[in-house]
């Protein structure tokens, strides 16, 4: 589908990032950074290189969270912390080439606009970011969350022209799904790391990432899923609802410019009767074109559906299995 | 290994490494300079009780030759406020050096992180790997002094571990899983292992579960035909986790059991239910119709 869309167009130049592939630090960087800031959100750069369709991540670094009170303070003392720390980093030899963030996620919740926003602000610079999600409290289940996600580029064409709407949309034939690219994640170490690593770990005895998995409490991980999937089908029929007053409001003008037009053109008989000129037909200030809502949101909550559904999914089966193994143990010693 | 000695004040103080600091002392290793032989830089961490926890580190650019010193004080400074927005509670605790043995510059730049914290901790990762083996050590210094006149500083080793934060178990466990044959080849496949894949994981977990469990019953089995001498305490402590398991009549399991199916099954349905739903309504274009 990417392949196609590079052949097709003559943009030899671009070609889609397919893989993502991290180095152990960054990882255990990130995961040390998110959950260390639990219970707030926390976000931060990633450094590496663009090797054709595979984007290297070589290292990270954290932000600060945005404290001051005044929007463009905050703003200035971001940008002097990460300039302050790319020239720190270029002085010891770390690549310099930012090619994304990232951030921590809250039971899987990352689909916002702003994050689409952040990712058409990354995209004027570099043509190649990537934002990696973290979900610190899925993985204390004992099951690493990290995504790699990217914007498509049909998706990014469409949002340049500011063609957002319904029709839009479906000219460019892309649904809601469409919107996101998750991208398969590889580790990498270099030898010498490998080398640490093979000295340090443990034989593969039970560890607490087992006890974690095997722990049999599904509950009150489903139920804020569920509640979470609540609150996206309340806010689907906000959506819904914006979409009919739209509607609404569309009829209503028509109407109310049809009986405009009407005794205008009374009006107009009237006074060419009289000898004086015909009034313009047309009043622009009167009945501007109310501007169609955006199917942004509406396509970003059901996105956000889907993750929810398909989490549920998987630990819901987890559990199953789970149960079912306990019940051939009972069995068995019974 | 040589017996550690212990400072004459009593003050046993151990220092728990976590592995992020490792990797990336590691990784700076690999992208030094090309005249320099080793790498220097600062530690971070809390210090708790006796206990030195250090969390993280950044490189400092560093020159010395046989003669002198010079470390680069500003750039050691500026990351450390950097840091300190990103993580307020963290300070320095000492300092790291890659190479296997001390250097004797190294006094001179002790000297200057005693000024910045109150017991510098020094840590030597030996990244030569010399006995093929990967050792960490850590140090603390000492001052002699005949009277009031300071003749050296001695290096002191104190006892260094690395500790695994519960989830960095996890990434940690990835990576090594993905690893068995580290060949030039299996370099490219490297810990491909897909993040998502839940259920194999979860047999994995099992796999080793059992492990355990047969390791223990061979123990028992060898304590009771004489084969071992038995450990009492290994004994209760076995007793103990065996008395944990519930003992549930069958109706009451069987409920519990049923009970909790029910519920995940109940949860896939409704959440398969509103994906059907979502699918549906974007089908028929229902989506972005009004509401009639």
């Amino acid at each position: 589908m990417a392949a196609a869309l590079e052949s097709g167009a003559p943009r030899a130049h671009k070609e889609l990032v397919k893989t993502v592939q991290l180095e152990g630090q960054v990882l255990l960087k990130i995961i040390q950074h998110c959950s260390e800031a639990l219970p707030q959100l926390v976000t931060g750069q990633l450094l590496g290189l663009d090797v054709g369709q595979q984007l290297e991540v070589t290292d990270c670094f954290a932000f600060p969270a945005a404290v001051a009170d005044d929007e463009v303070e905050a703003e200035s003392a971001g940008a002097n912390y990460q300039l302050e720390m790319m020239r720190c980093l270029r002085e010891v030899n770390v690549d310099n080439n930012t090619v994304g963030w990232y951030q921590s996620a809250n039971m899987g919740t990352f689909q916002t606009v702003e994050l689409i926003e952040t990712f058409i602000n990354y995209h004027e610079n570099i043509k190649k970011c990537v934002c990696i999600i973290y979900d610190p409290q899925r993985s204390a289940r004992g099951n690493l969350a990290l995504k790699a996600i990217r914007l498509k580029e049909s998706f990014i064409e469409l949002s340049k022209e500011q063609k957002l709407t319904l029709k839009g949309f479906q000219e460019a034939k892309l649904s809601w799904r469409d919107i996101f690219v998750e991208l398969p994640i590889k580790v990498r170490n270099s030898n010498l790391v490998q080398a640490l690593v093979a000295d340090l770990m443990p034989a593969p005895t039970a560890t607490q990432a087992d006890v974690d998995r095997l722990n049999l409490s599904v509950a009150p991980f489903l139920e804020r899923n569920i509640q979470s999937l609540m609150e996206c089908v309340d806010d689907i029929v906000q959506e819904q609802q914006k979409v009919s007053t739209y509607h609404k409001n569309v009829a209503r003008q028509q109407q109310l410019y049809a009986a405009w037009l009407q005794k205008r053109r009374q009006e107009n008989t009237q006074r060419l009767q009289d000898n004086l000129e015909a009034l313009p037909e047309e009043d622009p200030t009167q009945f501007k074109p109310i501007p169609e809502p955006s199917m942004l949101d509406n396509y970003l909550v059901t996105n956000q559906i889907a993750t929810y559904c398909d989490q549920i999914n998987n630990a819901a089966s987890e559990a199953i299995q789970k149960l079912f193994l306990m019940e051939g143990m009972q069995k068995a010693s019974l | 290994m040589a017996a550690t000695v212990l400072l004459p004040s009593g003050s046993n103080i151990s220092v728990k490494v976590h592995p992020v600091v490792l990797l990336s002392v590691c990784d700076a290793y690999i992208r030094r300079k090309e005249h320099q032989d080793r790498v220097i830089g600062t530690l971070l961490g809390v210090v708790a009780d006796n206990v030195i926890e250090v969390k993280n580190c950044y490189v400092v650019p560093h020159n010395e030759s046989s003669e002198q010193v010079m470390v680069d004080v500003i750039h050691h400074k500026t990351m450390f406020e950097l840091h300190q927005k990103v993580a307020p509670h963290e300070s320095i605790v000492g300092w790291f050096a890659t190479g296997s043995d001390l250097y004797n510059s190294d006094a001179l730049i002790q000297d200057f992180y005693s000024k910045e914290s109150t017991h510098p901790v020094h840590m030597v990762v030996d990244t030569t790997l010399k006995d093929n083996k990967f050792s960490v050590q850590a140090y603390t210094s000492r001052t002699l002094a005949l009277g009031d006149k300071v003749l050296a500083t001695e290096f002191v080793e104190i006892p260094c571990d690395t500790i695994f934060g519960d989830i960095e178990r996890v990434g940690a466990d990835l990576m090594l899983t993905g690893f068995n044959d580290p060949g030039p080849e299996s370099k490219k496949e490297t810990a491909n292992k897909s993040f998502s894949d839940e259920a194999e994981t979860l047999a994995a977990s099992m796999g080793r579960l059992v492990d355990l469990v047969a390791r223990a019953s061979e123990y028992v089995d060898s304590v009771l035909a004489g084969k071992v001498a038995g450990d009492p305490a290994i004994g209760r402590y076995l007793a103990d986790t065996l008395a944990l398991v519930p003992h549930l009549a069958r109706s009451d399991f069987e409920r519990l059991f049923n009970g909790s199916v029910q519920d995940a099954m109940m949860v896939t349905f409704l959440s398969d239910l509103l994906r059907a739903h979502v699918a549906l309504a974007e089908r028929l274009g229902t989506a972005a119709l009004p509401i009639v």
